[in-house]
C-alpha cells in the first residue's frame, strides 16, 4: 500500500494518458468535494491509473487491457477492492483460463500476505473453477505460504474454508491430520495447527479410516498428552485436549492418572513408565498451572468443592509468593508461572464457594 | 487506507473524544467541514443507502448516486455513523429507511453478512458492524436476527472464543465482535437474550479469555502469541461484556500500554512498533473501560460503552439523534 504515497523517481513510469493504446478512453478524475479529511496524497501513476479506470468502469468495458489495468492499481493498491471486484467480473466475462490467475495469485499473495482481497479473491476464483485439481494446487500453495509466516491468519482461514467447500473430496482431506503433525514437530506452540488439527478430526464430519470413533478419541488423547510431556505449560495441547474431553463429552476425571504426574512439584521417578500416561520431559517446569487447573475442573465436576478450592488457593498462594519473593531474584521464572491469571485464581475461588 | 478511509477518521475522532480534547483541538468550522465530508460518502443507489469509505471511486461531478463499483460498505457505515455521533452532529440527513434496505442486501442466507451489498468479505467484523448500526437506528427490521445469531454461534471454537468466520481459529477481536452482538441483540421468542451462551460456553470463554492476559500485562489475540494492544481492548471489552472485567490484571494492563506508546506520540500494538491511529484509540478504549487502581488523574478518560466501542456522552448523543423519532 505504501507504493500509493512514495514519490517515484523512476523516470520509467507509463501513464496511460500517454499510451497510445489507451487514446479512446476517457479517463475520468475522482470526486474533489468539500475539503478532504486526512487528504491522502497521491502519485502521478496511481492518480494517472485510477483516473483511467473510473473511465472504464463508466463505460462498462471488460477486455484483456482491463485485466492489465487492474493488475497495475492492485499492485498499487492492494486494497483496492473494487479494481478486485472489477478484474474478478472481467475474467469471467473474457472467459480467462482462470488457473493461470491463480498462479499470478501465488506471486501477489507472497507479497501482499497481509491483505484481505489477495484471498477473497482466490475464494471466488475457485467457486468458480470447482475443480478439485485446482483445490489440491490451492494446498500446496498454502504449505509454502505457511513456510514464510506460519499463523497468518487469512491463510489458515483460506485452507479451512477451501476444505469445507470440498467436505467430500476425500483426496483432498487425506494428507491433513497428518501434515499438523509435521507442523507440531517443529513448533509445539503452533496454535494454528493445533486448531487445524482439531478442525479436521472433529469440526467438519467423520473423515475416511476415523470412522471408529473410541478408537479417534483415544487417539487423540494420546496424542495431545504426548505433546504435553515435552512442554508441560503449553496451553495450546491443553486446550487441545479440553476441547477432546468436551467435545466427545468425557469426564474430566478420567485423565486424574496423568495430571496428577504434572501438577506435582517434582517429575516421578525415571522407572515408572504407562504408555498411557507418559510423565513430564526432564527438566520440565514443574508444577504445570495448566494441570493444576485442570485438577480444579476434575474436582469440580465431581462435585468435590472443598478440594477444588484447595487447588485454587494453592495456585493462588503460589501466584503471591512468586510474585513477591522469586519475581525480583529470577524474572523469567515469574513470567513462567504466568502470574497474571491471580484474579482469574481468585475467581474461581469465589464460583466454587458460592455452589457449594 | 483509499479504501477505509472513515474507519480511519473513526479511530482518529475517537482518540480526540476519548482525550476530551474535541474543544481545545479543533475548531467549529473543521469540525463542520468534516460533518460536511462524511455526510458526502453517503450513498443511495439499487441496494440502500449506506456510506462508502471515501470518494476514491466517485467520478467527478457526482456524488450521491452509487454505481455498482462505488457502493456503499458496512464497516464504513458503522464509523460514519459513530464519527457524525462524535462530531454532534444533528442526523438529519440520515436515510434511516435506505440504512435498513441496505442491511437486507447485505445479509446471506447463512445469517452472515457481506461488507458490500454483492460480495466482500462476511465474518463476525461485518456481523458486528450490522448489529450496533441495527441497534443505533433502534430498529431491527434491516435483518433477520434469529439467523444472525445462528451464524454468530456457528464461529465458536473449542477453545472458548470465537473466530472470524466458521471452521476459525478463535480470535480475541472476533470474540469481542460475537459477544456485543449476541447482547446488543433484543430478545425474541426463538432466542431469548440468556439462552444465547449456555453456562458452560460462558466458563468456557471467560477462561480462554483471561488466559490470554499475557505475563507482559497485555493481551494476545490467539493462544501462544505475543500480547498486542489492540487485543486489550477486545478481550478486556469481552471479559467486561461477560461481566468478568474484574478479572484483568488493570495495573499490569496500564504497564504494557504505557511501554507501547510510541516516543513522537501515539501507541503501538507493542513496545517498540511504531503508533498507527487503530492502535492508538483501541489502547485508550481498553484504559477508559479498565482504568488501573493506582492511577494518577492524568490517566482520567471518560466512560465508555463497550458494546459500542464510544464514549458514553458520544453513545448517548447517538440514542438520543440516530433513531427514527
Ligand atoms: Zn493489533
Amino acid at each position: 500500500m505504501s507504493a500509493i504515497f512514495q514519490d517515484d523517481d523512476d523516470d520509467s513510469v507509463k501513464l496511460y494518458s500517454e499510451d497510445p493504446a489507451w487514446a479512446d478512453v476517457v479517463p475520468i478524475p475522482q470526486y474533489q468535494g468539500v475539503d478532504a479529511l486526512a487528504p491522502i496524497n497521491y502519485t502521478e501513476e496511481y492518480q494517472d491509473a485510477t483516473n483511467y479506470f473510473r473511465g472504464i468502469v463508466k463505460t462498462g468495458e471488460m477486455s484483456p487491457r482491463v485485466l492489465q489495468l487492474t493488475e497495475h492499481i492492485i499492485r498499487m493498491n492492494p486494497a483496492h477492492y473494487s479494481a478486485w471486484q472489477y478484474r474478478y467480473r472481467t475474467l469471467l466475462a473474457l472467459q480467462s483460463p482462470l488457473e493461470d490467475e491463480l498462479r499470478l495469485m501465488d506471486r501477489f499473495a507472497i507479497d501482499y500476505l497481509k491483505t484481505y482481497q489477495v484471498w477473497h479473491h482466490r475464494r471466488l476464483l475457485l467457486v468458480a473453477l470447482h475443480s478439485v485439481d485446482a483445490a489440491a494446487a490451492e494446498l500446496r500453495f498454502i504449505v509454502r505460504a505457511l513456510q514464510d509466516d506460519a499463523k497468518n491468519y487469512h491463510t489458515w482461514s483460506y485452507r479451512q474454508w477451501l476444505l469445507a467447500h470440498f467436505n467430500d473430496e476425500a483426496r483432498l482431506w487425506a494428507g491433513e491430520r497428518a501434515w499438523t503433525e509435521e507442523l507440531l514437530e517443529q513448533d509445539v506452540r503452533n496454535n494454528s495447527a493445533w486448531h487445524h488439527r482439531f478442525f479436521v478430526v472433529w469440526g467438519s464430519g467423520v473423515r475416511k479410516g476415523d470412522e471408529d470413533r473410541e478408537e479417534v478419541r483415544k487417539r487423540e488423547l494420546g496424542f495431545a498428552k504426548d505433546k504435553i510431556a515435552l512442554a508441560p505449560n503449553n496451553p495450546s495441547a491443553w486446550n487441545y485436549l479440553r476441547g477432546v474431553l468436551d467435545h466427545t463429552k468425557t469426564p474430566y476425571s478420567t485423565l486424574s492418572t496423568f495430571v496428577q504426574l504434572y501438577t506435582a512439584s517434582s517429575a516421578p521417578a525415571a522407572d515408572v513408565f504407562d504408555l498411557d500416561n507418559p510423565p513430564p520431559s526432564a527438566g520440565a517446569e514443574l508444577p504445570s498451572v495448566n494441570a493444576l487447573e485442570f485438577l480444579a475442573d476434575i474436582h469440580e465436576q465431581e462435585g468435590q468443592t472443598e478440594q477444588a478450592v484447595q487447588v485454587c488457593v494453592y495456585v493462588v498462594l503460589r501466584y503471591t509468593f512468586t510474585k513477591h519473593f522469586v519475581a525480583q531474584i529470577w524474572k523469567s521464572l515469574a513470567n513462567e508461572h504466568d502470574t497474571m491469571r491471580k484474579k482469574y485464581w481468585e475467581f474461581r475461588i469465589r464460583e466454587a464457594m458460592q455452589s457449594r | 487506507m483509499d479504501s477505509s478511509r472513515v474507519a480511519v477518521i473513526f479511530y482518529s475522532l475517537g482518540t480526540l473524544d476519548l482525550l476530551g480534547a474535541f474543544e481545545s483541538k479543533t475548531t467549529a468550522a473543521e469540525r463542520e467541514s468534516w460533518r460536511k465530508w462524511l455526510w458526502e460518502q453517503q450513498t443511495h443507489g439499487i441496494y440502500g443507502t449506506g456510506f462508502k469509505p471515501g470518494p476514491y471511486m466517485t467520478p467527478e461531478g457526482q456524488s450521491s448516486e452509487s454505481s455498482e463499483y462505488d457502493a456503499p460498505h458496512l464497516i464504513m457505515t458503522y464509523t460514519a455513523l459513530l464519527s457524525l455521533a462524535i462530531l454532534r452532529d444533528d442526523f438529519s440527513q440520515l436515510d434511516r429507511a435506505g440504512i435498513l434496505a441496505f442491511l437486507r442486501a447485505c445479509q446471506n442466507d447463512d445469517g452472515s453478512f457481506s461488507a458490500l451489498p454483492r460480495g466482500g468479505e462476511s465474518d463476525l467484523r461485518t456481523a458486528y458492524c450490522a448489529f450496533v448500526i441495527s441497534s443505533l437506528l433502534d430498529d431491527w427490521s434491516g435483518m433477520n436476527v434469529d439467523s444472525a445469531i445462528t451464524y454468530i454461534r456457528s464461529c465458536i471454537s473449542y477453545e472458548g472464543g470465537f473466530g472470524q468466520a466458521p471452521f476459525g481459529e478463535a480470535l480475541g477481536g472476533t470474540t469481542y465482535c460475537a459477544l456485543a452482538a449476541l447482547c446488543l441483540t433484543p430478545s425474541t421468542p426463538s432466542s431469548p437474550r440468556e439462552s444465547r451462551l449456555t453456562p458452560a460456553e460462558r466458563t468456557r470463554t471467560i477462561r480462554w479469555l483471561s488466559q490470554n492476559q499475557t505475563p507482559s500485562g497485555g493481551f494476545r489475540g490467539r493462544t501462544n502469541k505475543a500480547a498486542d494492544a489492540c487485543y486489550c481492548f477486545w478481550c478486556g471489552a469481552a471479559l467486561n461484556i461477560l461481566g468478568a472485567g474484574d478479572l484483568v490484571d488493570r495495573n499490569a494492563l496500564a504497564t504494557f500500554m504505557s511501554q507501547c506508546q510510541f516516543k513522537f506520540g501515539g501507541i503501538a500494538k507493542a513496545p517498540s512498533e511504531r503508533a498507527d491511529p487503530y492502535h492508538t484509540y483501541l489502547s485508550l478504549a481498553a484504559l477508559a473501560l479498565l482504568p488501573p487502581s493506582d492511577a494518577d488523574s492524568s490517566w482520567d478518560l471518560p466512560k465508555l460503552d463497550p458494546l459500542w466501542n464510544a464514549s458514553e456522552a458520544t453513545a448517548s448523543w447517538a440514542r438520543a439523534h440516530i433513531p427514527a423519532h
